[in-house]
């Protein structure tokens, strides 16, 4: 069963296709790392599959059910059971890092204890221990990015969607977090569909690479 | 390099100096003259009666804010992030009470609820003389001054909604179904300016004389100003009027309070646009019940003045007893917006640049002086301007911009901060790079861009100067007094069909700055 799949995908904003007719699979546990030039369709490709968006025509699919297809949304983006890092993090300001983790989780009606016990286990993997009554504000750039994939990851999510993450961290930092990332992969297992404009970082991440360019798949 | 410092500097000076001069002097004197004869305070305060009339301004005042609150936050909630359809309409139709004095709205429920009311002659006229005692007295207030107010609340609500970065909300959806996303991220992200709503709503009803006055409900600026015009005890008004000193001080606390530093969640750059809340079957059903309640608020009682009021005979009437009155408020209302507009952007300046030591004091005392009630503004500029040496000032309608200056200038210099804060300061260092003075980068290279910031400044705070009651009342120099101030002095005598047509007239004059708004965005777009 694929975790994500595509299925003659359309996606328009005004008379400009944002993806044009675009079909792909992802295999569970895969890295797949959507990469091509700015405006290609990478960021609407994550976005169709978070469900914030309908296709216009075609099908998406997410662990082997229809979620989305011609213009109407199916399966809503909280009932999709996916992680996703944003470009700009979106932590929520007015929640400590523990809280930001804990929202996540509060949605699968789980034990408080469980809840705790899987908070502090994810903030032990992505080195943030100590830091889960301090609000986002107060942590450095590098803290916040691990913050935004522990909040991604900490559901067990059948895929975690990445934006662009890294784009906005200096060579050094980026690079640790790459391996972050990977290490992450490689202990808990989730599929990753990694967005980026960076060959660096499409080399380092990916198992697979869908390049994009104009809203279809660019074939080598 | 010197020169241009000083001109720099002098501006910014002179225009701090004009909003101390305009305000802080004022309640400084009035406080320090009141203070010299401990006398007033004990006898006033010490009054059973001021603290009766204390006691029902604070009813009316927690009522009106309980309830513009209950239905403005939630209205709020659903124009800016659900698909209810004609969100725009709606808005702007519980947003037009905001343009009127609330005094109006007070007329036009008496033309529904009065004994001679519509629902009087509907009903007969027992009933109308059940709901004419209801109207005339605290619950007919708390219904006039909700809906008054109600549109600061749903206005601000969605600006602050709308304001909250839909990343935010979209990280959550991930996890969560809408209710759980407004409740748990965007009602706490845009608290800050909800609760500024109504904290506002609470010092605007804490200080609104008109509505309470013809009502008859005796509230504390009533008592205040019938203190000064009745028996013309000036210590006596000092006296009364020093707890809206402090209602006002309570309330600016708070604003700084809830404020201060707060503003981390409006950060983004707007580029998308937010998810909205799909209604799915209760949508056409809301719409419904939301378009009902504005026909009952908004155009039952305005809907009744027109009906009252919309006869040549009561037009011409109207037009013949208050047509100079009508002609000054436009004038003066147009001088003072544009005295506000110009003070309001080297006030943003100093406040967005840190321009001199004391802008946040600037800012603080700019809030102080909106918060006060206009009836203590008034008596501050009567106990400053009031003497044989400034009767040049004080017997000319000068004294009223003065008064309009110092209420309204934190409106005028907010809305052109907001242009400021959109604007990189580099573009100003780029002309001065360039080597231009002072002046030049104001007018050639600040004002043009900050344009629509200024225009909607100007707009807004004529406005704000056409609706005012108690400042033209206390300060308008006999024979030239205002619309607002003429219908307030008719209303003792006049009959229903005259008020009703100097209420229309009224609503007219605020069609003038919303034209002019128009047309200076026409001619921006043509231009651009």
């Amino acid at each position: 069963m694929s975790a994500i799949e595509f299925q003659g995908v359309w996606k328009r904003y005004d008379d400009r296709a944002a993806v044009a007719g675009l079909s792909f699979r992802i295999e569970e546990g895969e890295r797949v790392v959507v990469h091509g030039p700015s405006g290609c369709g990478k960021t609407t490709v994550l976005r169709l599959i978070a469900g914030f968006l309908a296709p216009d025509v075609g099908r998406v699919l997410v662990g082997g059910k229809p979620v989305a297809a011609d213009g109407r949304i199916l399966v809503s983006p909280e009932h999709r059971h996916l992680g996703m890092v944003f470009q700009d993090l979106a932590l929520w300001p007015h929640l400590t890092v523990a809280q930001n983790l804990d929202f996540a989780l509060k949605a699968q009606r789980l034990a408080s204890e469980i809840r705790r016990q899987r908070i502090a286990d994810m903030l032990a993997r992505v080195q943030l221990n100590g830091l889960a009554d301090v609000y986002p504000a107060r942590l450095s750039g590098g803290q916040q990015q691990r913050v935004a994939i522990a909040r991604a990851l900490v559901a067990q999510p059948l895929a975690v969607l990445m934006d662009e993450p890294l784009s906005n961290l200096d060579d050094e930092l980026r690079d640790e977090l790459c391996g972050q990332i990977l290490d992450l992969h490689a202990q808990l297992g989730f599929t990753l569909v990694y967005v980026t404009h960076s060959k660096e970082e499409m080399r380092r991440i990916g198992s697979r690479v869908i390049r994009l360019r104009d809203g279809k798949e660019e074939i080598p | 390099m010197g020169r241009l410092l000083i001109s720099r500097q002098i501006t910014l000076w002179t225009a701090v100096a004009v909003l101390i001069i305009a305000g802080v002097l004022p309640l400084c004197l009035v406080l320090a003259t009141s203070l010299a004869d401990v006398g007033n305070y004990t006898s006033t305060l010490g009054n059973a009666r001021i603290w009766r009339i204390f006691r029902t301004s604070l009813v009316l005042t927690v009522l009106t804010t309980v309830l513009a609150g209950f239905a403005g936050i939630p209205l709020g909630l659903l124009f800016a992030r659900t698909d209810l359809p004609m969100r725009r309409v709606l808005t702007f139709a519980l947003s037009m009470p905001l343009l009127f004095p609330p005094y109006i709205l007070a007329v036009g429920w008496y033309e529904v609820l009065g004994r001679g009311g519509l629902l009087a002659q509907w009903a007969g006229s027992p009933v109308g003389e059940v709901t004419s005692r209801w109207l005339f007295g605290l619950p007919g207030a708390v219904l006039v001054l909700t809906t008054a107010f109600l549109p600061v609340v749903l206005l601000l609500t969605m600006t602050y909604v709308n304001a909250v970065n839909p990343t935010l909300e979209q990280a959550a959806r991930l996890f969560s179904g809408w209710p759980a996303v407004i409740r748990s991220i965007t009602i706490p992200l845009a608290a800050p300016g909800v609760l500024l709503s109504l904290v506002l709503v609470f010092l605007l009803t804490m200080g609104e004389f008109g509505a309470p006055a013809f009502l008859r409900v005796t509230v504390f600026p009533v008592a205040t100003f019938t203190e000064l015009t009745a028996f013309y005890n000036f210590g006596a008004a000092t006296a009364a009027a020093l707890p809206l000193v402090a209602v006002a001080l309570l309330g600016l606390t708070m604003e700084q309070r809830v404020l201060r530093g707060k503003s981390f969640q409006f950060g983004w750059d707007g580029g998308r646009e937010p998810s909205l809340l799909p209604l799915g079957r209760i949508r056409t059903p809301l719409c419904l019940l939301v378009t009902l309640a504005v026909l009952l608020v908004v155009a039952l009682p305005l809907g009744a003045l027109v009906f009252r009021g919309l006869s040549l005979a009561a037009l011409g009437e109207a037009w013949d007893r208050a047509g100079g009155s009508a002609a000054r408020s436009l004038g003066y209302s147009a001088v003072s917006a544009t005295a506000l507009a110009g003070l309001g952007f080297f006030l943003a300046y100093v406040i967005h640049r840190r321009a001199v030591v004391c802008w946040r004091w600037v800012d603080a005392a700019m809030l102080f002086l909106f918060t006060l009630p206009g009836t203590v503004i008034g008596i501050g500029l009567i106990a400053l301007w009031n003497r044989r040496s400034t009767n040049w000032i004080y017997a000319t309608p000068a004294i009223l911009v003065i008064g309009y200056v110092a209420q309204y200038a934190v409106i005028g210099t907010r809305i052109i901060l907001a242009g400021f804060a959109q604007t990189s300061s580099a573009v100003e260092e780029a002309a001065e790079v360039a080597g231009a003075g002072w002046f030049r980068r104001v007018f050639g290279i600040l004002v043009p861009i900050l344009g629509p910031s200024i225009t909607m400044s100007w707009v807004v705070t004529f406005l704000f100067c056409l609706r005012d009651v108690s400042l033209p009342l206390l300060l308008a120099p006999p024979g030239y007094d205002t619309l607002t101030a003429r219908t307030m002095t008719l209303m003792a005598n006049g009959s229903a069909e005259l008020i009703a047509a100097l209420c229309l007239l009224s609503m007219s004059l605020t069609a003038v700055p919303l034209i002019v708004y128009g047309a200076a965005r026409r001619m921006g777009s043509k231009a651009t």
